[in-house]
């Protein structure tokens, strides 16, 4: 099945999505204002084991977070991360306007909430926890990137 | 003429000269003097005490020196407590401060602090050639000439200790209309004015603290909200005694604190217009003031020492410097005092060394006269035995009690070697980022350092051969006794592969 | 080098990191930040060491090294130490001064209110992290 940057329609609601925001990372501490836009513009997709959430090469358009499930970061065939309940993928590509430079995988069951790249922008723009947070998280990747590296 | 000139030193040739009779020129002097290093100190003043001499404009140090301390005055570990007096090693010559002091506070009065250094001179047996101004510098082969009215001085190496004491102006349009914080008058020349202090350091908030019963309004404006020291849990900020301008702005009584920079200063009729931008929103806000006084700091007097290569950087004109405050660029060009400060260290959690003050200049002057003597003059420093089971409670002891490294915190270290052809050596005081990046034999070294949260504890620092230091900070204790069972054992059991080597 | 107020604030003007900054901000920014200047062979940050400082490099060079190898080297409107006081830990690399430095140094506690003050240099600072972990990942392939 190919890959979707498609948001679909949320079913569930603006409350309910506030209320799995709020456990994730990378919006803790952000306003009552950004939670409440996020919940607003954020959509909720589903793929089953094995779909592909995000393509290797292709410009990315959005930001995914997990709320349930979890997903292989695959380069080529490789997997070089997991990421599960709470994690976010595809920023890079939002940040820098560049092709992804991995692919992503359904590894199970997995629920997504995707925030489109002009609304994450407009969100980073407006609350500087956001971006703290954002920052946080890329630094920890490159930390991380870089102990790999070393072993 | 034929009136005899008595100074000392008279125009000539000197292994070492040292410009500058503040504290930082005769502490250097002093140390100079402990090592036999043959020179001169040559002074623009007529008398001993540098800036002192002047300021603080009202007259009270921030330096404490606490007559009552818990260790008797003439014990080493007494300097912590008493900030303000020089360092020596012969009895009448320590710790003059207490003893000049009238009871009224324990942060000295200025004629004190300025009596403390001219009795020091006096007991220490130091000389100054006083009224002789340093006003130029050229470079004679392998020797630097130090011109003078009275004649040239020549020398292998130079040490100026001349302060951060030229007042420095911003190049903002209006500033040489207004007055420095140098100029300021008697406090009641400012009954009933509306005044304007540009700056938020020490400086500015002393003015407004000694000014505020007597301006009708004071407005305190920089582009960066001040810091308190009690916050930033060093000296770094407007210290406790000037804290009342804040709580008279907190309670809407005439003092205005602003974050703003200054786009340009005017006159209007009966003074002035302060023309700002906010920091916070970029609205413009104009100001009109009786009297504007620029608290915008100093820059170092350096003359013509950049046009023989000495670099400089930031506004203060500080000269690039070594960890033993050499020139980074001009070997055998030193500075001691306040300049000293241009030597940032590892200044962990954003925390400065004091180098800026007495207190922690003149433990720097020190290490600076020792890597002169050793590299300059060949002196070997005396570096004692220390036994194997004597350097676990040695070190605890200096992280206890030591006063460089707790007016240095973790700037200045005390330093062992463990050699294992030599055993442990005591190295002394060393700085401290010279310690952790040099290759050297394997060593320890003990600092003092406070954290983020204020946590005040001992850090130590092995460096084993071709391999670079590593920290462990060892646990606080609530009234800073390091001396504790958990500390010995974790010391004992870091040094234990350490100190093999060297004790066999 | 020395400059004046004026001369700093065009300086930090032509920074990419600062590159968003009116000219009021970049006088604040001036302000708060320390102008520090290291010799040749010098750590700034260390591995294994707490208590790190942010730093933007004005002028000079310094190598990341990493147990001793060389990885990188940074340049003027280059910055580090943002790294180990974002995560709360001590840096993995040293930075070594390989020419004369004069930086703009922030001390850790004051970086993050330092990026909520500017959000402009923070979303500078977040693009320039991307890059890097970009870069970390294409050399992990």
């Amino acid at each position: 099945m190919a890959a979707t940057d498609i948001v679909r329609p949320m079913a569930l609601s603006t409350q309910d999505k506030a209320a799995a925001l709020a456990g994730v990372p990378l919006f803790a501490g952000i306003s009552a204002e950004s939670m409440e836009r996020l919940a607003a513009v954020a959509g909720e997709q589903e793929f089953a084991a094995g779909q592909f959430i995000v393509r290797q090469g292709q410009v990315g358009t959005g930001l995914y977070v997990v709320l349930s499930g979890s997903v292989k970061v695959l380069r080529g065939s490789d997997v070089i991360a997991r990421l599960g309940k709470g994690e976010f993928f595809g920023e890079l590509s939002v940040i820098d306007q560049q092709p992804r430079n991995a692919s992503v995988e359904a590894a199970e069951s997995t629920s997504v909430l995707a925030l489109a790249s002009w609304d994450l922008l407009a969100l980073l723009e407006s609350d500087p926890q956001l971006s703290l947070n954002m920052i946080k998280g890329l630094v920890m990747r490159v930390r991380q990137a870089g102990e790999k590296l070393g072993h | 003429m034929a009136e005899l000139d008595q100074r000392p030193f008279p125009p000539g040739d000197y292994p070492v000269v040292v410009v500058g009779s503040g504290p930082g020129g005769l502490q250097t002097s002093y140390f100079l003097k402990r090592l036999g290093i043959e020179h001169a100190v040559i002074s623009a003043d007529p008398s001993p005490g540098g800036m002192f001499r002047h300021f603080p404009f009202f007259q009270r140090l921030l330096s404490w020196t606490k007559p009552y301390a818990p260790v008797p005055r003439d014990d080493r570990w007494y300097q912590w407590y008493d900030w303000n007096s020089l360092l020596a090693d012969e009895p009448g010559a320590r710790a003059i401060m207490p003893t000049l002091m009238d009871g009224t506070s324990s942060f000295p009065s200025r004629p004190e602090m300025e009596a403390n250094l001219a009795a020091f001179v006096e007991q220490a047996g130091l000389a100054v050639r006083y009224d002789c101004r340093w006003e130029a510098t050229r470079r004679d082969g392998e020797r630097f000439v130090l011109s003078t009215p009275d004649g040239e001085y020549r020398c292998q190496a130079a040490i100026f200790a001349v302060g951060i004491a030229e007042p420095y102006l911003p190049d903002t349009p209006g500033f040489e209309l207004v007055s420095h914080y140098v100029d300021t008058r008697a406090a009641a020349t400012y009954a009933g004015k509306r005044l304007f202090i540009v700056g938020k350091e020490n400086s500015g908030f002393e003015l407004a603290t000694g000014l505020l019963q007597w301006a009708q309004r004071i407005v305190l404006a920089s582009p960066r909200p001040a810091k308190l020291s009690v916050n930033t849990h060093s000296l770094l900020g407007v210290r406790a005694r000037y804290v009342l301008p804040f709580e008279d702005q907190n309670l809407g009584g005439g003092v205005f604190i602003l974050n703003a920079s200054i786009e340009r200063i005017e006159r209007a009729p009966g003074g002035f217009r302060v023309h700002c931008i906010r920091s916070e929103n970029g609205a413009e806000l104009s100001v009109e003031a009786d009297e504007v006084i620029a608290a915008t700091g100093f820059k170092c007097p350096l003359r013509d020492l950049p046009d023989l290569g000495v670099a400089v950087f930031g506004r203060s004109g500080l000269p690039a410097m070594t960890n033993y405050y050499e020139s980074a660029t001009v070997p055998g060009i030193y500075f001691a005092g306040t300049i000293g400060q241009g030597v940032a260290g590892m200044k962990k959690y954003g925390l400065p060394a004091n180098s800026g003050a007495v207190h922690g200049a003149r433990y720097n002057a020190r290490t600076m006269v020792h890597h002169l003597a050793r590299t300059h003059f060949g002196v070997e420093l005396p570096r004692p035995e220390v036994k194997p089971d004597a350097l676990v409670d040695l070190l605890l002891s200096e992280a206890t009690r030591a006063p460089e490294l707790w007016n240095q915190k973790s700037y200045l270290a005390r330093a062992f070697s463990l050699d294992s052809g030599s055993g442990i050596r005591d190295e002394g005081v060393v700085p401290l980022a010279q310690f952790v990046d040099e290759e050297g034999p394997a060593a320890v070294a003990i600092a003092v350092e406070t954290d983020d949260l204020g946590d005040i504890h001992p850090a130590l620092y092995v460096r084993e051969v071709g391999r670079p230091a590593v920290e462990t900070l060892l646990a606080s204790n609530p009234l800073h006794d390091f001396r504790s069972v958990e500390n010995r054992a974790q010391l004992t059991s870091l040094l234990s592969g350490a100190t093999a080597g060297a004790v066999r | 080098m020395a400059m004046t107020a004026q001369e700093l604030v065009d300086m930090l003007s032509s920074l990419t990191l600062f590159a968003d900054l009116t000219r009021p901000q970049l006088e604040q920014v001036a302000h708060k930040m320390t102008e520090e200047s290291f010799p040749v062979g010098q750590r700034i940050l260390r591995q294994g060491f707490t208590g790190t400082g942010f730093y933007v490099i004005l002028d000079g060079e310094v190598a990341v090294k990493i147990d001793g190898e060389e990885r990188a080297r940074l340049a003027k409107g280059d910055f580090f130490g943002e790294m180990s006081i974002l995560l709360g830990e001590p840096p993995v690399a040293d930075i070594v001064t390989t020419r004369q430095l004069h930086v703009l140094h922030l001390g850790g506690p004051d970086l993050e209110g330092f990026l909520r003050d500017h959000p402009q240099v923070m979303y500078r600072m977040l693009k320039a992290v991307a890059l890097r972990l970009r870069n970390a990942s294409r050399w992990r392939s």
